[in-house]
């Protein structure tokens, strides 16, 4: 047998790596190296670890988003078995998870000293969840689809229960971990019974043999999909699988809820537009399937809308309120989902909005963090009260993200709603169109009462004037700019996002 | 590896009974009270999976299933419920109410009868995978197939893994290493 073992499974052309892909492969090797090195420094003792990983943590999202601002009008490119793709849209997102890490990073500094809670490891999970993030956008196999999905939840986890002494952020975390461990056990059923029906875990392959064969769409591949499908919806938080959400960015520290509302939500959409295209999602192959895809994710958008709203009305805690809002803007985003096939502009509204999303919400959960008290205590409205006398530029900066959230121009949430709900309209799907102008409408009352509180009440005591942080005051600078930079040249932005589905479309054939 | 058609007709016995056991023990997992019971209950389960594998002709796999399984990683869990046996009493939780009780039952029952009817329903025309049993046969084996395609056709997976198993450790040892509320 030893003999005869000239036959062989290894094919040669995998073992090595073109020149391309290895250039394209740069800024996922400088994220790791980067998170690798962060975590040798995090160990020093001879001074402390807090600068050094601090640094390094910037330089490799910085670095990051230079590496793949170099390649990103590179070619469409395959590697490691077409397990993984480099296309425009992977760099878009891939820059939008380092730009959102990167700001986490600056918001954590002077909020992890307040909290006692200083430690270099928190970085370090930072990089590898992006990390996982920049691998899920750009895998096209549902096994590293998975396992990118897992390297960045497992980091999120542990930042989730990062306040160990604080009983509400173990609560969250425990919760979180069981219910998100049962959503990707359900995904990943889902997965196996996509590979028993088309004999394949690449989803360009699952495509194309459900194209060539369209009597392969079974009922098992149907079960299959729907399962991948609630694996998703559980992740970016939609209604019927919205309840772990509240309690945990409630209970997780402030900073680590922005990366959540922004980077995971981001990556688990990224990859729920390449999964839903890749089911055969608006090509008609099973019209019975196609229908009930459709059905069901509007049941789920308008769910997602209508009680995200109504019940971010009765909030009184804002991170409480923000993450409804969060469940609302999901709802949202679920619309440019539905209605991606059917318009001209494609899935680009939808990555547009998340775009105009990650901003605001970013920068309105860095201003939380700067005005958190310990254990994030003191982010209630009433302690907002009066907080334009105390702190100006601060509240000048809550006011432009939360005229965002709310849609109201000439910010990036209204540039952004606008374009999806035109887009709805193209799609024929006015319905859907009227329940979200409602919703936002509904949603304008909450977001200004935050306003209202910071102006024009009378402060109730007298908190302690923190000085604020040069490195949280860089980031919502930065932020501010972003959300009005989007605002103001809607175009652009779109005109990105069109060149990145465009090769979305090339990529699935 | 030589005559599969041996197996062939009695692995769907095997398969039931294997089956079978794999679902009683994971019941019995689920409704145990003592957490060391239950852990034990697990370790019969997986088992039941490696038997179900070996039907299947994926010998190595059955193997690897009670050495990492079976042997490392249930010695670890009965180790931590050893471990925090003393001030956690019992894994009784709080009742929950009737309606959840129902509605968990029910939710249930629909997905096992929807299972049913999908799967009997489902016409056979399932492709092929491309690693049928003569390739592997081939090659040399499921040892030799299996080490040869992670190495090359899954590199990427086969490393990510490493990654995912690097930050599990660092997160673990994030939360666990300090003392509750203290500095350091």
């Amino acid at each position: 047998m030893e003999t005869q073992a000239a036959q062989t499974l290894i094919r040669s052309d995998l073992l090595t790596l073109t020149q391309n892909q290895m250039e394209m492969l740069l800024p996922y090797a400088w994220v790791f190296v980067g998170a690798a090195v962060a975590l040798v420094l995090s160990v020093i003792r001879f001074i402390s670890p807090k600068w050094p990983v601090f640094i390094v943590s910037l330089l490799t999202l910085g670095g990051g988003v230079w590496a793949t601002e170099k390649v990103i009008h590179g070619e469409r490119l395959l590697a490691f078995n077409n397990m993984m793709i480099f296309d425009h849209y992977s760099s878009v997102f891939n820059i939008l998870f380092l730009v959102s890490a990167a700001v986490t990073v600056l918001a954590s500094f002077r909020y992890l000293d307040k909290e006692g809670l200083q430690y270099p490891e928190y970085y370090v999970l930072i990089l590898f969840s992006a990390l996982g993030m920049m691998l899920m956008a750009s895998s096209i196999d549902l096994v590293v689809m998975f396992i990118a999905l897992e390297l960045m939840s497992l980091a999120v986890y542990s930042l989730v229960g990062f306040r160990r002494a604080d009983r509400k952020s173990n609560e969250a975390a425990m919760k979180y971990f069981v219910l998100g461990s049962a959503a990707s056990a359900i995904l990943l059923y889902g997965v196996a019974l996509l590979y028993g029906s088309t004999g394949s875990t690449n989803i360009l392959d699952i495509l194309a043999t459900i194209e060539k064969t369209p009597a392969l769409v079974t009922p098992v591949f149907s079960v299959g999909a729907w399962l991948v499908m609630i694996g998703f919806l559980f992740k970016v938080a939609s209604v019927p699988f919205h309840m772990w959400m509240p309690d945990v960015y409630e209970g997780s520290p402030a900073p680590i809820t922005g990366f959540m509302t922004t980077g995971l939500k981001a990556a688990a959409f990224a990859t729920f537009i390449r999964v839903t295209m890749s089911l055969g999602y608006g090509k008609s192959i099973s019209a019975v399937f196609q229908h009930h895809m459709h059905d069901a994710l509007w049941v789920c958008a308008v769910l997602t809308m209508v009680i995200g709203n109504l019940v971010a009305l009765a909030q009184v805690n804002l991170k409480r309120m923000l993450a409804y809002s969060s469940i609302a803007h999901t709802g949202y985003l679920l619309i440019g989902l539905i209605v991606g096939p059917g318009n001209e502009n494609g899935y680009s509204p939808m990555i547009v909005y998340l775009i105009a999303y990650a901003a605001m919400n970013l920068g309105a959960f860095v201003v939380m963090s700067m005005l958190a008290g310990r254990e994030d205590h003191g982010l209630n409205l009433h302690d907002l009260a009066g907080l334009s006398s105390r702190r100006p530029w601060l509240a000048f900066a809550m006011v432009v993200f939360l005229f965002s959230l709310a849609g109201i121009p000439p910010t990036a949430g209204f540039a952004g709603k606008y374009m999806l709900l035109y887009s709805a309209v193209q799609a024929g799907e006015i319905p859907l169109v009227v329940i979200a102008v409602l919703c936002s409408a509904i949603s304008v009352y909450y977001y200004l009462r935050v306003i209202v509180y910071m102006y024009m009440k009378e402060p109730a005591g007298s908190p302690a004037n923190a000085r604020a942080s040069l490195w949280s005051a860089l980031a919502t600078t930065g932020m501010v700019a972003i959300t009005m930079i989007v605002g103001l040249q809607p175009s652009q932005v779109l005109n990105i996002a069109k060149k990145a589905v465009n090769s979305l479309v090339v990529a699935a054939k | 590896m030589n005559s599969p058609a041996v197996f062939a007709d009695v692995s769907p016995y095997f398969f039931f009974i294997f089956a079978g056991m794999a679902i009683l023990f994971s019941t019995m997992v689920v409704f145990k009270k003592n957490p060391a019971s239950s852990a034990f209950s697990l370790v019969l389960v997986f088992f039941a999976f490696a038997g179900i594998y070996a039907a299947m002709d994926a010998h190595l796999v059955a193997a690897l299933q009670i050495l990492v399984y079976a042997g490392a990683i249930m010695v670890l869990f009965v180790f931590v419920i050893m471990l925090l046996s003393s001030d956690v009493p019992s894994l009784d939780m709080k009742r929950s109410g009737l309606m959840t009780r129902i509605a968990a039952v029910s939710a249930v029952a629909l997905l096992l009868v929807g299972l049913i009817y999908v799967f009997k329903n489902n016409p056979s025309l399932l492709p092929k995978g491309p690693h049928s049993p003569e390739k592997i046969a081939q090659v040399g084996g499921n040892t030799r197939a299996i080490s040869q395609l992670m190495f090359s056709d899954y590199l990427l997976p086969f490393e990510l893994t490493s990654v995912l198993l690097l930050v599990g450790i660092v997160g673990s040892v994030a939360l666990a290493k300090r003392k509750m509320g203290g500095t350091k």
